[in-house]
């Protein structure tokens, strides 16, 4: 084989690979380059993270309303059923001085705020809506997050979804443990009776249907972050 | 006697040095660094684009929720998955957030290289380009018998290549747009906010696959020895396109091979 056959032969094969690797998932062997190269992106996303940043939308925008996308993993929307599980509470615990068990009431009478923002979805959709709720880092406050507190699991009744956070997005000023929506309280569509809403991270780490709100000191992945979809999910 | 021998041999190899060269040696069309970086980029955009695709069909339309999108007419018609890599959104989400950095670090090297080496040259635009462009077309339509003389590339080659990289620059600054729209909002403020710099990145990354299409397709059409160029480096000037007087796919046969004798111009 001379040199001409052996580089065209060489390319042939490339092409060739390349061809078959069409709609797959790439080789096995890839999977932990691809985590390397997450782990380095998490890196550099935490150290651009800046508590400053904010996703603001003119006061005159559209809302989104009912072309907001309802979304869940269980097979009906689910819905906290008070007969049989008794008065719904959120329970703010893990790394803190005061734990909370906060009923719904308890929550809309706590400092809130209103924000229109955008829902930045992985998928590659956005959609807007005004989200009524309590900051996160209020929460924390209140309940004495100890320096302990690195992450946050969100966790919730919709089946065993949970996502956990880092701290810094999870204090962030425009997240929220929202109760209204578009200045209604939280359909069951939308996670009532209460969500995390952030335009900082991506929807699937916005947990809805919420029961447990848990500082920790080390990450404790979550339903799509453990299926494969980066655990960061920073916007 | 030892300085007189020395002597003799240093006359010697000088006079070796002043005529071989000159017949033999040949310096490569493309630097080393040029033919490395040009494949790297051919497998890190092929990755970028396909799983691109991949992840552009988990919603393949650009409107927010409840708004209208003026300028896609194929909303809601997904890219043919023989075209995209990943298989599913999140593999393609992690393939494209590695071989970033492949393209990435390659233009910087690419770019890099060719502003301190100088090869950013045979690049830029010139006076006149216009014109040369236009006298490139007439020839390829036939309205013109003879090539235009050129340098290292044609007026539209240049051009082509020219673009490229500020494609590609822009191709990741909206990337990053998309990335981050609220740690980097003004960035993409700058693009229209976060829908229209989904657009735009897709948008550019067509004229990418466009210009790349177009490359592949001239060089088999017009200048298959230049491949040869961009494997090793060697490149036969007496079958330049302006030596054969190649239009795509119709061109002279390449004058046989000139025996060694000083005509090399």
């Amino acid at each position: 084989m001379n040199r001409r056959r052996f580089v065209t032969f060489g390319a042939g094969s490339v092409a060739a690979a390349a061809l078959g690797a069409c709609d797959s998932f790439g080789p096995k062997s890839a999977t932990s380059l691809l985590k390397f190269a997450e782990r380095k992106n998490e890196t550099l996303e935490r150290w651009l993270f800046s508590n400053g940043s904010r996703n603001s939308v003119k006061a005159g925008a559209r809302l989104s309303g009912r072309s907001f996308p309802r979304y869940f993993i269980s097979k009906t929307i689910p819905m906290w059923d008070e007969k049989q599980r008794g008065v719904w509470r959120l329970e703010v615990g893990g790394a803190v001085r005061t734990p909370l068990s906060l009923t719904l009431d308890d929550l809309t009478k706590m400092r809130s705020i209103t924000q229109k923002v955008d829902h930045f979805c992985v998928e590659g959709w956005t959609a807007r809506a005004e989200w009524t709720g309590v900051r996160m880092s209020e929460l924390a406050r209140i309940s004495g997050a100890t320096s302990d507190a690195q992450y946050v699991d969100f966790q919730s009744f919709d089946s065993d979804y949970h996502e956990s956070w880092d701290i810094d997005s999870a204090l962030h000023p425009q997240t929220l443990v929202a109760y209204g929506m578009d200045r209604a309280m939280l359909g069951p569509g939308h996670g009532a009776p209460a969500r995390v809403h952030s335009p900082v991270k991506l929807g699937y780490k916005n947990t809805k249907y919420l029961t447990r709100i848990l500082f920790m000191p080390s990450r404790a992945g979550g339903y799509w972050s453990d299926r494969g979809y980066e655990w960061y999910g920073g916007v | 006697m030892t300085t007189a021998a020395g002597q003799a041999l240093g006359d010697t190899h000088d006079a070796r040095a002043a005529t071989t060269p000159r017949v033999r040696r040949r310096a490569a069309r493309h630097h080393w660094i040029v033919r490395v970086t040009h494949w790297v980029n051919v497998v890190a955009l092929g990755l970028m684009v396909t799983t691109g695709l991949r992840i552009f069909n988990a919603y393949p339309a650009f409107a927010r929720r409840g708004e209208s999108f003026c300028c896609y007419p194929f909303s809601g018609k997904p890219i043919p998955s023989s075209l995209t890599f990943g298989g599913w959104l999140a593999g393609a989400r992690n393939w494209h957030f590695a071989a970033m950095w492949l393209l990435f670090l390659n233009g910087l090297v690419y770019v890099g290289f060719i502003y301190l080496h100088g090869e950013w040259r045979d690049l830029v635009p010139r006076r006149g380009d216009i014109r040369d462009s236009w006298e490139m077309i007439k020839f390829y339509v036939f309205a013109r018998p003879d090539h235009p003389h050129q340098g290292k590339h044609n007026a539209l080659q240049k051009s082509a290549y020219f673009s490229m990289p500020i494609l590609g620059a822009l191709a990741v600054l909206t990337g990053i747009a998309i990335w981050k729209p609220v740690q980097f909002a003004p960035l993409t403020a700058v693009f229209g906010g976060y829908v229209w710099a989904r657009y735009w990145h897709f948008l550019i990354m067509l004229a990418l696959v466009a210009l790349t299409v177009a490359h592949v397709v001239m060089v088999f059409a017009v200048d298959p020895y230049s491949i040869r160029s961009m494997v090793t480096g060697g490149y036969d000037e007496s079958k330049s396109p302006e030596a054969r007087n190649a239009r795509p796919f119709f061109w002279r046969q390449p004058a046989a091979p000139r025996s060694g004798g000083g005509t090399n111009s």
